[in-house]
């Protein structure tokens, strides 16, 4: 692991009267994908607008690169946003010949690197049409290749793939892994999907509330976790059942939503015959996983009714 | 410098782009002229212009109008850019916000001048003026006064962008902002000879030196009723710097969202 690219310390952030981070602390090294991961509203974007140093920080402390945010740091850095930044009145070569000239390169500069990156994110033909012509996946393709342009050492991908189908999602990762070959430039990556997550991240931070609940890397995640997760399709259960279930030997955390109860389990085989025997007509359907990074996210920023340790 | 030179050219490349924009703002004041000018001069007869004159009369207040149109649409690119997310893009550059609408604006500006000096070139053929300073000096001198006018004009719609949420609010307010220093600025009708309190409002708008150059410039004969041209350029240069400046000073607090 090399030096911190972004150091956050104790970082309090407010929009009126609400904290979009509260007490946010996070080093996230160089080089390599790191994950954000969290429900909605959870602070993910707010720290993604902090470590482009596009809004300073009230309280705590913030060092991107060593140093404290400031516009000239924004040269080193790029974001691709939710949603897509461009003009559908442009062309895709204009688009990335201004972006270039923004971020310091000459127009012809621009377009060579961005002739280059077209060809890997699959768009070398539509650098002349208009990008109100182009599909919704190829928009976000052409997001990626704008924010690769000026070499940024620092790349902030804010839910770059919401709202793209999977074979486009596949397609912008593969490329940008591919554009990023021989090139080892931090990527910090803020996402609700976890399997994205799971795949793409060295390192991921759970934040729940504003805050870093837990950090690592996917694996060390889910060490600390039951081996299976049994999700059981049981409309009605009641507090007293779940209890009872959390309360048997090799049982985990149970979580119920939606008349879904998910157990973390060791020993699923023994478990499930005794679900049946317990609610006999009421289960509706078992399912039995490995452990995810799911299932380490459910346990530490999960919003669903957890069954109390005083239940068990 | 790069930078803002590259948002200028895309705005400029943008309005090209928009033809019915481009169109519609130099069409609107020709017509105008024709329309409302011909119509003025045949069925009314206004005895206090040179005879059959009041086409050439209107053509200064139609280039003013020009720009007035032309600083709105431009200037509606902000609201453009904010809904196109293009402008979080620009904010994520290393330039400061100010760089980002310096260019903007000043492509705002370049239009602006480019539209209201077509319609007076449009126009000049088919009117009496004088050109009492001579063809060339006339056009120089119209060129000065509406490049003033232009910058003055993006001034007052980056002060107003700068504070409202939606670009109909936007439209609302510059009309509403604008149409009143329109016409009591001797764009239409002759200023002096109003009502006391009318030609008050006259003096006070920097509308009225934009006219009283272009007037002088091409559609006089001589000075009597005028401010003058050392009156109408110290008022321009003054008003177009400070509203400029203070458009500027009074930047949106401008986020990722634009909200």
């Amino acid at each position: 692991m090399g030096e911190p690219a972004d150091e956050a310390q104790g970082i309090v952030h407010r929009y009126g009267e609400r904290r979009a981070l509260d007490g946010f602390s996070l080093d996230v090294p160089e080089g390599g994908v790191f994950g954000l991961l969290g429900p909605n509203g959870s602070g993910k974007s707010t720290f993604i607008t902090m470590a482009a140093a596009a809004e300073q920080t009230a309280e705590g402390q913030l060092r991107i690169f060593g140093q404290p945010p400031s516009a000239g740091l924004r040269g080193r850095i790029a974001t691709v946003f939710q949603e897509n930044a461009q003009d559908p009145l442009m062309t895709v070569g204009e688009t990335l010949r201004l972006a270039g000239r923004l971020f310091g390169m000459s127009g012809a500069a621009a377009a060579e690197r961005g002739r280059r990156l077209l060809g890997t994110f699959g768009l070398a033909e539509r650098e002349r049409d208009s990008i109100g012509a182009l599909s919704g996946g190829m928009r976000r393709r052409l997001e990626m290749t704008r924010a690769l342009l000026h070499d940024p050492e620092l790349l902030l991908l804010d839910e770059p793939t919401t709202g793209v189908d999977p074979e486009e999602r596949r397609a912008l990762w593969d490329a940008l892994l591919n554009a990023e070959r021989g090139r080892r430039r931090t990527v910090l990556l803020a996402t609700n999907d976890l399997a994205e997550a799971d795949g793409v991240c060295e390192q991921v931070a759970f934040i729940k509330d504003g805050r870093v609940v837990a950090t690592g890397t996917p694996a060390e995640l889910k060490a600390g976790l039951r081996h299976e997760s049994v999700r059981v399709g049981w409309p009605g259960v009641t507090p007293a059942q779940l209890a009872e279930v959390a309360a048997w030997p090799g049982a985990g955390e149970v979580t119920v939503a939606d008349d879904v109860v998910h157990i973390a389990t060791d020993d699923a085989a023994a478990l499930v015959p005794r679900l049946f025997a317990t609610a006999p007509g009421a289960i509706r359907s078992v399912t039995i996983d490995r452990s995810t990074l799911e299932d380490a996210y459910f346990q530490h920023v999960s919003r669903r009714g957890a069954v109390p340790e005083a239940a068990r | 410098m790069n930078a803002a030179l590259a948002l200028f050219e895309r705005d400029i490349k943008g309005v090209l782009r928009s033809r019915s924009q481009l169109y519609s703002s130099i069409m609107t004041p020709l017509l105008l002229l024709v329309f409302l000018g011909n119509g003025v001069s045949s069925g009314l007869e206004p005895s206090r212009l040179s005879a059959g004159n009041f086409t050439a009369y209107l053509v200064a207040g139609a280039v003013v109008m020009t720009a007035v149109f032309s600083s709105t649409f431009s200037s509606a690119s902000y609201y453009r850019d904010r809904d196109s997310g293009l402008l979080r893009m620009l904010l994520s550059s290393p330039h400061s916000a100010r760089t980002i609408l310096l260019g903007k604006s000043l492509a705002g500006v370049v239009i602006g001048v480019v539209q209201a000096l077509v319609v007076l070139l449009v126009a000049a053929p088919f009117v009496d003026f004088e050109w009492q300073y001579g063809i060339a000096a006339g056009i120089a001198l119209a060129l000065a006064a509406v490049l003033l006018l232009n910058v003055l004009l993006a001034g007052i719609a980056q002060a107003l962008a700068s504070r409202i949420q939606t670009m109909q609010g936007f439209h609302l307010l510059m009309n509403l902002a604008l149409f009143p220093l329109l016409f009591f600025s001797g764009a239409f009708f002759p200023v002096d000879g109003l009502p006391a309190w009318l030609e008050v409002l006259a003096r006070v708008n920097p509308l009225s030196y934009a006219v009283d150059a272009l007037q002088l410039a091409a559609y006089a004969d001589g000075t009597d009723g005028y401010f003058g041209l050392a009156v109408d350029f110290a008022v321009l240069t003054v008003v177009a710097i400070a509203v400029y400046a203070a458009g500027l000073a009074r930047m949106p607090r401008l986020t990722w969202s634009g909200k």
